[in-house]
């Protein structure tokens, strides 16, 4: 386990090191910040722009910049932003649970709607029921979020004045956002439960369970669901993943402080710390989340934990 | 994102008609809550030129002079001036009995502090700096009298006293708080104070019983900070904003407000204009005659009524009509496809011949209109194609560069309403937004007209210069756009500032 633990650690901090490299290389290609800063200000002499250069440190070579913000990760210091000066330190530390809660709250929602939704298309191969959910599936699959949250906004806060616009609060302002997530993240699961536990329908431990005369009930949600749980749980934990990314929409719809409006507004801005910073975070969470997953294997298999 | 954004439009329009428009106001009396576009991060005066820190900041801070919606530029820190040496010395009598927030008594010292943190090693990290330069020092005569002492006369500068980097700032504060903890717990002089400030969230701030002016009338301002123009419209329509401030509100959802029983459209002339310039330098577009034949075969007219649904109004130089040098004589080239046919035919360009038009992609506006300019030059037998930058990569690189198409979108607007701020950028020699021009009449008339306090000769020249630059046909001059305010009926006593810059004192809510 320990091997493991390092092996993934270092893992970790190649894929930090190759994404973040690449984005801070990337953004300084696209724009000078100082520029962006004297946006409607007259006219800007150089000795003006070399001024604000200094004072935010893009004056130095790249790869100056680039370690200073390795070192930063280290000391948990990842410097001011561009904008205002704030540390962004303190940004971050606000906006990461703005997000993990709403990535937590979407995933739950989806997960807790597809395993029994998928279960009953499985159980239910060819008929109606199946059918349907198929349909449905497809739909909230075809549906773009970002016009989903609209509807969604137009009819619970416009017309029926129940739930709030925007904004993060109380639990009534995870409602939207959440829901909006998790109909997109269900419509994949549902067909992904259903395949995976026809599959296991098929199999022979399933039929002797039968043949013992188990229930049902038993039999689904005993004896194969917890066979169908390793391509599950490694597809869930992929997928928060991209969830984080599409995270980025909803959150600027709903206008929900996390790390996508951060990495929005640092992109607009060319605020290179906070973006490197988000970037950071982020591919951090989703290895987090990928060890998490093989730790998980064990757990849900024991033949796993023996090997 | 366009396509997202032209998708929530047209949901938006769409659905809007059908829904029946809830309101419950949840608000507290005397509460007023606002949505701003975005968040500048620092209250700092010296840190930023973004308008939503002035719309936020008017509020919390003073300056020596006061410009309001009306642009009359009056006393307000300073209760006179006059200038002394020719223009090079101003000596201001300040108001006296006014204290900061914190209860710091505001005097000459206050003042003194203010600009030699400006101009010192503080303002050398923001960019408030330039524009106040011309200031050499500030000289303490007694409690309430300082004078400036200017390098060079600026008669833009008494305007600039009035906003952003000028704000007095109390110096006992800063100095024991510290620059970071002032970013972030701003103290002025101003009708409100301020409360709390959550980064990307909003900020909230409170009235100020001693403010010399008299305390205000709301109890309350909430600011938040909303970025997304559907999610402002649906707050406002929701009741749980009740100002929705420029520049976020979209041309297109207009109606959506406009429909609802409770919620109304104000809109001002702005300072923000729109115009397409020319590559001067290569190509067919170096032809003042080309120039001019593109500007004559567009319908300028009918695209500030169709596509900014009278939302704007059409320009010949690039200031609006509120800015000072703005010439009300000088009529724009008129649209004559003929004409300008015959120019182009003159000109030796030959039917069918191409050019390129630079824009800001997000621009939802900018994107139709650019469309439509494209099919009123195809109507003059030029192909135009429309290449769509990101505004970062435009504004950074594109321009500066001199690597734009023919034609290339440029907005401004400067708080100040100075064409000299606009012209002097855009025209002269050598500066960031001029990558192609290189004039020495125009340089000299730049030039001549800056250090004059004589008004009247000042605005002589800027006139000049505009008619200049009009008869070079150095752009496709297009329209000034309004400042679009979403208002809640519950709202009384609003007057909508053509510059963001909002000073609430007056208002109330029902």
């Amino acid at each position: 386990m320990a091997g493991f633990l390092v092996k993934r650690f270092l893992q970790a901090i190649f894929v930090v090191i190759a994404i973040t490299l690449l984005v801070s290389f990337a953004i300084r290609l696209t724009g000078d910040p100082a520029v962006t800063m004297f946006q409607g200000g007259g006219s800007m002499t150089e000795d003006d722009l070399a001024r604000i250069r200094a004072a935010l440190g893009t004056d130095k070579p790249f790869f100056v910049q680039y370690f200073d913000f390795l070192k930063g990760i280290i000391t948990l210091d990842f410097g001011r932003s561009f904008v205002g000066g704030t540390q962004v330190s303190t940004l971050i530390g606000n906006a990461v649970p703005a997000t993990l809660m709403l990535a937590f709250v979407s995933m739950a929602i989806s997960i807790v709607l597809s395993i029994p939704l998928g279960i009953m298309a499985a159980t239910s191969r060819g008929k109606g029921l199946d059918q349907a959910i198929r349909i449905f599936s497809l739909i909230g699959l075809s549906f773009p979020n970002f016009w989903l949250a609209t509807m969604l906004v137009l009819l619970f806060s416009i017309t029926l004045g129940l739930l709030p616009p925007s904004g993060m609060g109380g639990i009534q302002s995870y409602i939207m956002p959440g829901a909006t997530m998790a109909i997109i993240l269900t419509a994949t699961n549902v067909r992904l439960v259903r395949t995976t536990m026809l599959d296991t329908l098929q199999s022979q431990y399933v039929m002797v369970a039968r043949a013992k005369g188990l229930s049902e009930t038993t039999v689904l949600y005993k004896h194969a669901l917890r066979n169908c749980a390793i391509p599950l749980v490694t597809y869930f934990g992929l997928q928060f993943g991209s969830l984080l990314g599409g995270i980025v929409v909803i959150e600027r719809v709903f206008n929900w402080p996390g790390l996508g409006t951060l990495a929005f507004d640092a992109v607009g801005a060319r605020d290179y710390p906070v973006l490197q910073a988000v970037i950071t975070v982020l591919s951090l969470l989703i290895v987090g989340i990928n060890l998490l997953v093989d730790i998980a294997y064990g757990l849900i298999d024991p033949r796993i934990r023996t090997e | 994102m366009r396509i997202m954004k032209r998708g929530l439009l047209t949901a938006f329009v769409a659905l809007a008609m059908t829904g029946t428009a809830f309101t419950t106001a949840a608000h507290a009396e005397g509460k007023l809550t606002l949505s701003s576009s975005q968040d500048p991060g620092s209250w700092d005066p010296i840190d930023t030129f973004l308008v939503a820190w002035a719309a936020v900041s008017t509020n919390i801070f003073e300056g020596l002079t006061y410009r309001g919606p009306d642009m009359e530029l009056v006393p307000a820190l300073a209760e006179s001036w006059e200038e002394l040496d020719e223009g090079k010395r101003i000596r201001f009598k300040l108001r006296q009995n006014v204290s900061f927030h914190n209860g710091e008594p505001f005097n000459a010292e206050a003042v003194k502090y203010t600009f030699d943190r400006l101009l010192g090693e503080e303002g050398a990290k923001g960019p408030q700096r330039s524009n106040y330069v011309a200031i050499e020092s500030v000289e303490v005569i007694d409690d309430y009298t300082v004078d400036m002492k200017l390098s060079t006369p600026d008669p833009v500068l008494l305007t600039k006293l009035a906003g952003y980097g000028a704000m007095i700032v109390p110096p006992k504060y800063i100095e024991e708080k510290g620059e970071d903890f002032f970013n972030l717990n701003p103290v002025g002089t101003g009708p409100f104070k301020f409360v709390s400030y959550e980064p990307k969230v909003g900020i909230k701030l409170e009235a100020f019983q001693d403010y010399w002016g008299g305390a205000p009338k709301l109890s309350e301002l909430d600011y938040r900070f909303i970025t997304e123009p559907a999610t402002a419209v649906a707050e406002l329509q929701a009741g749980r904003v009740d100002i929705v401030i420029p520049p976020i509100i979209p041309i297109g959802m207009i109606p959506v407000i406009e429909s609802d029983p409770n919620l109304e459209v104000v809109s001002v002339p702005g300072p923000t204009v729109d115009s397409l310039r020319f590559n001067t330098r290569e190509g067919i577009t170096a032809d003042p005659k080309v120039r001019k034949a593109i500007i004559m075969a567009v319908d300028r007219k009918t695209i500030v009524d169709s596509i900014l649904a009278g939302q704007g109004a059409e320009i010949a130089t690039f200031q609006s009509a509120l800015s000072f040098g703005h010439d009300e004589e000088l009529a724009p080239l008129p649209y004559d496809p003929e004409a300008a046919k015959k120019l182009l035919e003159e000109a030796g360009v030959e039917p069918g011949a191409s050019l390129q038009i630079d824009i800001r992609g997000n621009d939802a506006t900018m994107n139709e209109v650019a469309q439509v300019v494209a099919s009123y030059l195809q109507m003059v037998g030029l192909n135009a194609t429309i290449k769509p930058y990101e505004t970062n990569v435009l504004l950074n690189d594109i321009i500066p560069q001199g690597k734009t198409g023919a034609m290339f979108q440029q907005k401004w607007g400067g708080w100040t309403f100075d064409y000299d701020n606009t012209a002097y950028s855009m025209y002269h020699s050598g500066e960031k937004w001029n990558p192609y021009e290189k004039d020495d009449t125009l340089d000299k008339l730049l030039e001549s007209q800056r250090p004059l306090t004589d008004r009247a000769e000042r605005e002589r020249i800027l006139k000049e210069i505009g008619a200049y630059v009009a008869d070079r046909a150095l752009e496709l001059p297009l329209y000034n756009t309004n400042a679009i305010y979403g208002v809640s009926k519950r709202v009384k006593n609003f007057i909508a500032p053509p510059d963001n810059r909002l000073k609430l004192t007056d208002v109330t809510v029902e």
